[in-house]
């Protein structure tokens, strides 16, 4: 058993369209990874400013003073350190942004002129206790991943798509007329099909949150995602989780999203011709909750969410509801990836050793 | 052992490949004739439990196949005339992977394959991989394969088809050595092929046997019916058109020898001689293929 699962695994990654697509995965994540970095701004409004490297030593710098509970007394003291200094000629202050601790004060505290708007924080986040530090380099990557997340799940699709589909080509014959090719060679493709995709999540994702962490270090993983600059604003998640608890979800429902994926696509593997078909069917059904015209207000956005591509979007799942405090609604992804798997075990199982030659 | 078919119908929409068809397979070579599209392909898929029946059943020794699963699949060997490989692995590596497939264990998939790339001339090309080899070479392996797990049942799909002679004569030998107490079958176009090694011959025909028995019997049907007949080489065409010509010979003196299969003598110089199995043939087929 263990030398087919080997088998399985050699077929899976010398396909020459995996290769290609996982190294264009790998091309997306270093790309995202960097343009991101360099793209970070920063200014102190003392005289050190910068992007990159410097923006987030300068963020970092600004963070680490405040580090710790929120406090209206914290709250007071950046407002008058982060006032601005010019004139904003009728630009709402909240726009301005200095560096990502002022975005994250002015988004909640500031009026249009850049002056406290009176609100404590208990008016602006209740009872939450609200950790704050430097989370933004954490946030990014977060969103980055979202990307990164959509396109692996595409890459497990054409992964997974061959393995029973590509037998068909006239190696089925041989298969399935030997001792296991209908019973221990069928688990060692499904068995194969899941390692493969889920070395391949672990490996995309160790990569992204190992790039930030040397990029951004972990300090802001105990920090809650609430205080975060204006970019993570509306539609954002509202729940006072930490920065390491999103991340978590987030890989979490990466590893979700593919086993998902998984599932579905070895059934079309098995029912396919040919392997395109089974990719291009695999990847409609992925897409194909985009075209359903639910809003967040609808019963069955509850329901939707919990489809794969969700998964990997995962901002609005997560947004759903909280069952009890860091334990949020989102975690239902895991049964509906074990179905969607178990889908794919029963069915390809049935029709693989029911093939037909011809 | 014995494999028998009971009834054994396969139809693909109108067109039925398999019809009806009853036979009891014991030890032995079996030569399986018949023109293109008359069911061959379709009948050893059948036995290898990789198309299911209509109607009808297979049954070894008295179990239905369907039911015996992997102890059935673990007797059987099978050559599909047509088959798929993975151009990345080497004819090792592929023989290895179908040793896995059907449960050898890793030394002594090694040493079998070892000894069958051996059998089939492969040896020295055992490291190349199968995208670079040519269609004969192909065949070769697919043979090799089939042979992997000793099965006591051996189905063969063509598999002389793309041989030059040398490694036509080698794959009969290796047969013949390897038939004792199993059950072979071997399809074929070439009828010399079997006619050497088969020690009984099925004819199919739409479907149906239509004949089944020993090379030497089988021809005895058309003992008197096959005649040679000398003509001038200009006219050999025009004759061969309007008999049932099994074989046009020109001599060195501008004429040509007619093998003509016959009830009567074709013409007055007609000399009657001994049938063979492909005069047995083209008496079945009259050379027509069934689509
Ligand atoms: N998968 C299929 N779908 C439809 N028709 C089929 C299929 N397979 C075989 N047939 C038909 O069944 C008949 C028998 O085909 P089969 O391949 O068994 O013939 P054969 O004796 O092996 O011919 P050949 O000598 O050309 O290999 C043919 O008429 C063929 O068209
Ligand atoms: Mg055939």
């Amino acid at each position: 058993m263990k030398k087919l699962i080997q088998y399985e695994l050699r077929k899976i990654f010398s396909k020459r369209l995996t290769q290609a697509a996982l190294i264009a995965l790998l091309l997306l994540s270093v790309l995202l990874v960097f343009s991101t970095y360099q793209n970070m701004y920063a200014s102190d409004g003392k005289g050190c400013e910068g992007t990159g490297r410097t923006a987030v030593e300068v963020d970092k710098a600004i963070a680490e003073k405040y580090e710790g509970l929120l406090t209206d007394e914290k709250v007071q003291q950046m407002m008058t350190e982060f006032k601005p200094k010019q004139d904003l000629h009728g630009m709402n202050a909240v726009y301005l942004y200095q560096n990502a601790l002022q975005s994250a004060l002015f988004r909640s505290f500031s009026d249009l002129n850049g002056d406290w708007n009176g609100l404590s924080v208990s008016d602006v986040f209740g009872n939450e206790k609200i950790k704050i530090g430097y989370t933004y380099g954490l946030l990014k990557t977060s969103q980055n991943m979202v990307r990164i997340f959509v396109v692996l799940s595409l890459v497990i699709a054409i992964m997974t798509a061959p393995v029973f589909s590509g037998e068909y080509g006239g190696v089925d014959n041989i298969i399935l007329t030997s001792k296991y090719g209908k019973t221990k060679c069928w688990a060692a493709k499904v068995i194969g099909s899941i390692l493969a995709a889920l070395i391949v999540t672990a490996v995309v994702s160790a990569i992204n949150l190992v790039c930030a962490f040397i990029l951004y270090g972990s300090s802001g993983l105990d920090c809650s995602i609430l205080f975060a600059p204006v970019d993570f604003a509306t539609g954002y998640i509202p729940f006072n989780i930490t920065c390491g608890t999103l991340l978590k979800y987030q890989i979490l429902l990466a590893f979700t999203s593919t086993i998902s994926i998984t599932g579905v696509t070895l059934v079309l593997s098995a029912i396919c011709k040919n392997q395109i078909a089974a990719l291009v069917a695999s990847a409609a059904i992925y897409f194909f909750p985009i075209m359903l015209p639910v809003t967040e207000a609808s019963s069955l956005f509850k329901i939707i969410t919990l489809l794969p591509l969700y998964h990997t979007q995962f901002v609005s799942l997560m947004s759903v509801g909280q069952i009890s405090g860091n334990v949020l609604y989102a975690l239902m992804a895991v049964p509906v990836a074990l179905i969607f798997m178990g889908i794919g075990v029963f069915i390809s199982r049935r029709v693989f050793a029911n093939h037909q030659v011809s | 052992m014995e494999l028998k078919t009971i009834e054994l119908t396969k139809k693909f929409g109108r067109k039925t490949a398999v019809n009806h068809l009853n036979v009891t397979l014991t030890n032995g070579v079996y030569g399986l004739l018949g023109a293109n599209g008359a069911g061959k392909t379709t009948f050893m898929r059948l036995l290898c439990n990789i198309q299911t029946p209509t109607s009808g059943k297979i049954v070894l020794n008295g179990k239905n196949i369907v039911g015996l699963g992997e102890k059935y699949r673990s007797l059987l060997g099978y050559l599909p005339q047509q088959f798929g490989y993975y151009p990345d692995f080497t004819a090792l590596d592929f023989l290895l992977y179908v040793s896995a497939l059907k449960g050898l264990s890793e030394k002594s998939a090694k040493k079998k394959s070892k000894e069958l790339l051996e059998a089939v001339g492969l040896s020295a090309e055992s490291g190349h991989k199968i995208k670079t080899f040519s269609g004969g070479m192909k065949q070769r392996l697919g043979i090799a394969q089939a042979m992997l797990n000793n099965p006591h049942i051996l189905i063969l799909d063509e598999p002389t088809a793309g041989l030059d002679p040398k490694e036509r004569v080698r794959f009969r030998n290796l047969i013949s050595v390897f038939a004792k107490n199993r059950i072979v079958i071997l399809s074929t176009h070439i009828v010399s092929d079997v006619e050497f090694i088969a020690e009984e011959i099925i004819m199919m025909k739409s479907g149906q046997i239509v004949h089944f028995g020993k090379p030497q019997e089988i021809t005895s049907e058309i003992d008197g019916q096959v005649w040679e007949c000398t003509v001038l080489a200009a006219y050999a065409e025009e004759y061969a058109a309007s008999f049932n010509t099994s074989n046009l010979r020109n001599t060195d003196r501008g004429e040509t020898i007619l093998r003509i299969i016959s009830d009567r003598p074709p013409m007055e110089n007609a000399v009657r001689v001994q049938p063979n199995l492909e005069d047995l043939y083209l008496f079945y087929f009259k050379g027509d293929t069934e689509e």
